[in-house]
């Protein structure tokens, strides 16, 4: 029996209000091994720029996915708020 | 006085491409792209009509790579965008500039499920650098030029614009604005230059680990240069071949899987990793756990995300390879070690004394390497042949040697080398393949007889999936499933009816005379070289396997 950590953050975003801007963070999310918990997503409609709160637990470090959502080229910054920072021993 | 005109969206696609300098595209017309292929009628751009949109989309992908450029393809809606998904996917996994247009049923249709209608703006979301849908005809040029931007900048990719049809029949004014400039997202930390020099000053075995990056970052030079100065024996990865030059003197070959013996010993007992342009891909690592076990990692990269994903850096240098690695270059001693990877270089050097009658590829591959002109652009497939043209031919530049690395996409080949000799008409262009590979694309044939493209076919034939059937034999008991090509077209038969001269050989005593025969041929040639099917790559690293532990026979 493998015990594996699972960390849960929660992740700030910053993005440009473009088409699917949406859809390219879930899907790298996805893509690079992490689990969604909650997401809220707000518009500015004044300066067009969505904030987007997403809760994520993984056991992979966050820089990586920290990493892969700023290189989309709507994202304005990608923020980890360390006061939700959580982790939990799980078996596999 | 800003000049201005008037014309349709399709009309200003063109405007637009031939305002990034681009004069070839490949693409093939349909329902939803005919306004487009309308303008097309009066463009001076130049179209390639390839037989499949993946043909189209290779196409610009090799063009992109053996020019330098931007390669461009045009796809119409529905099954059409979607048979451009193979050839994106294959360029955002080797980083290649490709601006890719598809037409779209018109804005008030799309969401009904209508004829020839995909969401291909949302299925490009994983297989693009970034991808646009055009609604509002005011959009078009400045999403055009950021297209083209977005393919260039910072680590290059793909990029979709798909472009309803209505979209493309509008007319808008053209602004002729100077070009948008994204803003520069890519906050770079400051550089470890200094932690870096200190890492390389205590460097006992240093290793120069070359990448794919190196060609694209245009820093062949500066990396040779680099190489020279330190005299770091260096290693390369299939991508970055053709970085360093063959004839240097501490430069092991390839690394990883099917690397050469010298170099992955080497990479195993070195004490310092300088990475250039390369992102420790698991075929190169083998068993990560258990790569270079011993050594501090200096990493030099353009993509943030690169750096610590597969392995931690000690110092981590991102940005411009071009500016940032000369900054390192300093001469080093570390003659011990040189003379000791020379000489197991030579000692574990390939040998070509394959017994026999029959033809060994790797011998073959040799000779076409060593007879083949100055400045030859090489393409392969995916697969045996792949491998031994990487371990067996020289290349002098990365644009020599172009090869779906990341994507291992069988049916690269052939549509890459016509992109590649349309952008270099005036240099050699040989596609290496297999005999699974070729018929992946093959009516490719068809755009080589059409333009009269004298793209050269080296066919590596043992009428079987060379490398799955070598896999099945080594780790699957030998049970060969479904990799038996024994009923493969007669292929000379094949190329002849496309007008294309062909030839088949199968023993060592015609080699010398058909390569010279098919590099003299003015016009296209198709060699049929029929190996034994039980030849096997060495070395191999088995999978999760450390790379110092390969196997070299059976």
């Amino acid at each position: 029996m493998n015990h594996m950590t699972l960390n849960k953050y929660q992740l700030i975003i910053m993005a440009d209000d473009k088409q699917v801007v949406l859809e390219r963070i879930l899907q790298v999310t996805r893509y690079r091994g992490f689990l969604i918990n909650g997401i809220n997503a707000e518009v500015n409609t004044g300066n067009n720029v969505a904030t987007i709160t997403m809760s994520v637990s993984s056991e992979r470090p966050i820089a990586l996915l920290v990493d892969q959502i700023n290189k989309l080229i709507d994202i304005k910054s990608v923020k980890v708020d360390n006061r939700a920072v959580q982790t939990q021993q799980y078996s596999a | 006085m800003t000049k201005s005109k008037t014309l349709t969206g399709g009309a200003l696609l063109f405007e637009v491409l031939q305002e990034h300098g681009v004069q070839h595209v490949f693409g093939y017309p349909g329902g939803a792209i005919m306004p487009i292929y309308d303008a097309l009628y009066d463009s001076e751009v130049k179209h390639y009509l390839c037989r499949h949109e993946q043909g189209a989309a290779f196409s610009a992908v090799g063009y992109a790579r053996a020019a330098g450029k931007v390669g461009v393809c045009l796809a119409t809606s529905g099954p059409g965008a979607t048979n451009l998904i193979t050839g994106l996917a294959d360029a955002l996994a080797d980083s290649i500039p490709v601006v890719a247009i598809t037409g779209q049923v018109p804005t008030a249709a799309m969401g009904s499920d209508a004829f020839q209608e995909i969401d291909i703006f949302g299925l490009s979301l994983a297989c693009t650098k970034h991808s646009f849908q055009v609604t509002d005809i005011n959009d078009l040029e400045k999403v055009l030029h950021q297209a083209f931007e977005i393919a260039l900048e910072g680590r290059h990719g793909p990029v979709l614009v798909d472009i309803p049809k209505d979209i493309q029949l509008a007319e808008v004014t053209q602004r002729l604005d100077k070009l948008s400039h994204l803003r520069n997202k890519v906050k770079l930390p400051l550089a470890d230059i200094s932690k870096a020099l200190d890492l390389l000053s205590h460097a006992k075995q240093p290793i120069l680990y070359v990448g794919g990056g190196v060609g694209m970052a245009n820093a062949v030079e500066e990396v040779r240069n680099f190489a020279e100065k330190t005299g770091m024996p260096s290693v390369s990865t299939l991508k970055g071949l053709g970085a360093i030059n063959p004839d240097n003197e501490n430069y092991l070959g390839m690394l990883g899987m099917h690397g050469t013996k010298a170099a992955n010993i080497a990479v195993q007992e070195s004490d310092l990793l300088v990475v250039v342009g390369a992102r420790f891909d698991d075929r190169v690592t083998g068993k990560l756990d258990e790569f270079a076990p011993n050594a501090r990692v200096i990493h030099f990269d353009i993509d943030t995300a690169e750096i610590n994903k597969r392995r931690d850096a000690d110092a981590a240098i991102l940005g411009d390879l071009k500016g940032n690695l000369p900054l390192l270059a300093t001469t080093l001693d570390i003659s011990d070690w040189q003379q000791k990877l020379r000489k197991m270089s030579i000692d574990f050097s390939w040998r070509y004394d394959h017994p026999g009658e029959n033809i060994f590829a790797p011998a073959l591959l040799k000779t076409v390497s060593n007879f083949m002109p100055n400045n030859t652009c090489i393409t392969t497939d995916v697969g045996q042949h792949q491998m031994w043209a990487a371990q067996h031919m020289d290349f002098d530049d990365p644009s020599n040697f172009l090869t779906s690395g990341g994507m291992g996409t069988m049916g690269f080949g052939l549509p890459a080398a016509i992109g590649a000799q349309i952008s270099r008409p005036h240099d050699t262009v040989i596609a290496v393949s297999g005999d699974g590979s070729i018929m992946m694309n093959v009516q490719e044939l068809a755009t080589i007889k059409r333009y009269q493209i004298p793209v050269k076919v080296v066919l590596i034939d043992n009428a079987k999936l060379g490398m799955v059937r070598q896999w099945q034999d080594l780790f699957f008991d030998g049970r060969l499933s479904e990799t038996d090509l024994s009923d493969n077209p007669d292929f000379v038969m094949l190329a002849t009816a496309f007008d294309i001269k062909a030839k088949q050989i199968s023993k060592k005593s015609e080699i010398d005379a058909a390569v010279k025969e098919m590099l003299d041929h003015d016009g296209p040639y198709f060699l049929q070289v029929k190996i034994d099917a039980s030849e096997n790559v060495w070395p191999l690293v088995p999978p999760n396997t450390a790379n110092d532990k390969m196997m070299e026979s059976v």
